[in-house]
């Protein structure tokens, strides 16, 4: 049996590196930062507040998303975006992603599991 | 929105750019509450469901540091914004200052424009290299100082995690920044004063050569001591803005130090060695070097009453600090 914390360790770092991927994706659809972090946790990519916030910011400093701020609604809230250069970054990494999976499927003789 | 997302986010947006600061807030706080909402919404009580959040969020100190971006290396990612802070401001201060003096002295001192121009621009360059290095090198200290802290506070907690416990208290009588520049430029405008006076050329022998304002005896023996004690003192200063308040140990070593500044000033006055007796002389008052003339006297009694009331002061202010911050052992009561 494998030991759980070693397990969670290897998973965090496994999932670091697909975030900002998460993120450009699911942001293709403009959305506020606790409604993606709940999406993002109801498609099985349980991320943590204090990741996913400063993350956004991050991404829009470097040019990757847009955001603006919806006063509509009862409370204010900063809606963001994925752009052209983040829509096309998100495809790029997608490919890799993709050709990662397969890459490993095949060191594991052609099994997924 | 109840005190805890306060007290929560004043910290988490210390040093955080004014031009920033607006934004990341209504962010945070939209953030927060679209949180604490859906936790009540399923149940749980409000109260419970703010510090859940806040204690999910983590530390504000780290948090910060997660939105100010940059590399840290030797001041970590909780004191880089205010050791940026800090020293930007008291470069922004302290160049020019040392550049009008210079100047002026310069051409007090009879040298022509350029060369007074020339001269201050060195001086203002020396200055500011010296107040990097030593500002950085107190925060490095504070930094270690500040590690050695934090790793007691998760040895004392039984988790290891951050809780809302850890909050500071707010504390109405927080060090201002403005307070603080204040008082530092204070200090750093005597050690401007001292070192002009020492460096005045204006008067001369009948030789040329120009007569120092000071004693051999302040020059040689003690001006290097006493301008480090200044410098020191203004660290100290910084400090206090750093922690955020005066507390005893601070208070103390403002007291020590502000002794080490006095007393020899004091002693030199009283014994007609504080100013240059040949000085005194050639412009024709000779009784301003002497010990019991009045001159020596009034610096003697002003230096004691100045240095007196900074030291009642300082430790005056820790107290009152220290009673307005109630020891923080209270645990959170539910999880």
């Amino acid at each position: 049996m494998i030991d759980e914390e070693l397990l969670g360790a290897h998973r965090q770092e496994l999932r670091r590196g697909t975030v900002v991927l998460a993120c450009l994706l699911a942001l293709r659809a403009p959305e506020y930062g606790y409604a993606l972090l709940k999406r993002l946790e109801s498609v099985g990519i349980p991320s943590d507040a204090n990741t996913i916030y400063p993350l956004l910011r991050r991404l829009e400093e470097r040019g990757l998303l847009a955001s603006e701020w919806n006063t509509t609604e009862s409370r204010p809230r900063k809606f963001y975006r994925t752009n052209a250069a983040g829509s096309e970054l998100a495809a790029q990494l997608m490919t890799d992603m993709t050709e990662l999976t397969s890459s490993l499927r095949a060191l594991n003789g052609g099994r997924i599991e | 929105m109840t005190s805890l997302t306060e007290r929560y986010l004043e910290v988490a947006l210390r040093g955080i750019p004014d031009r920033e600061r607006a934004d990341l807030e209504g962010e945070l706080r939209s953030s927060i509450a679209d949180a604490v909402e859906d936790r009540v919404a399923s149940g749980e009580d409000r109260e419970a469901a703010e510090r859940t959040v806040l204690e999910g969020l983590g530390n504000p100190g780290r948090l910060a540091a997660e939105y100010g971006g940059g590399p840290f290396f030797l001041i970590g990612p909780e004191l880089y914004p205010v050791w940026k802070q800090v020293l930007l401001r008291l470069v922004s201060i302290v160049v020019p200052v040392v550049l009008v003096i210079q100047v002026a002295a310069q051409l007090y001192g009879g040298n022509d424009y350029a060369g007074a121009l020339i001269e201050g621009i060195g001086a203002a360059v020396m200055v500011g290299v010296q107040l990097a290095f030593w500002v950085t090198l107190v925060f490095a200290f504070l930094e270690r100082a500040d590690l050695a802290r934090e790793a007691r506070e998760e040895i004392a907690s039984a988790t290891g995690r951050w809780t809302v416990a850890m909050l500071p208290e707010p504390a109405p009588d927080r060090m201002s920044a403005g307070e603080t520049v204040g008082e530092v430029l204070t200090t750093l405008i005597t050690i401007g004063g001292l070192l002009f006076l020492r460096d005045l050329g204006s008067v001369t022998d009948a030789g040329g050569d120009p007569i120092p304002f000071f004693s051999p005896a302040l020059t040689d023996v003690w001006f290097p001591a006493l301008i480090g004690v200044l410098v020191v003192l203004a660290i100290l200063q910084v400090a206090v803005y750093v922690v955020g308040r005066w507390t005893m140990a601070l208070a103390t070593g403002n007291a020590l130090l502000q002794v080490a500044f006095a007393v020899p000033i004091v002693v030199l006055a009283l014994t007609g060695t504080l100013v240059n007796p040949a000085f005194a002389a050639e412009i024709g008052w000779p009784e301003l070097a002497e010990g019991d003339g009045l001159v020596m006297l009034a610096v003697a009694a002003g230096v004691t009453l100045v240095s007196g009331w900074e030291i009642v002061d300082a430790f005056r202010r820790a107290r009152r600090a220290q009673q307005r911050i109630p020891l923080s052992g209270a645990a959170p009561s539910a999880h």
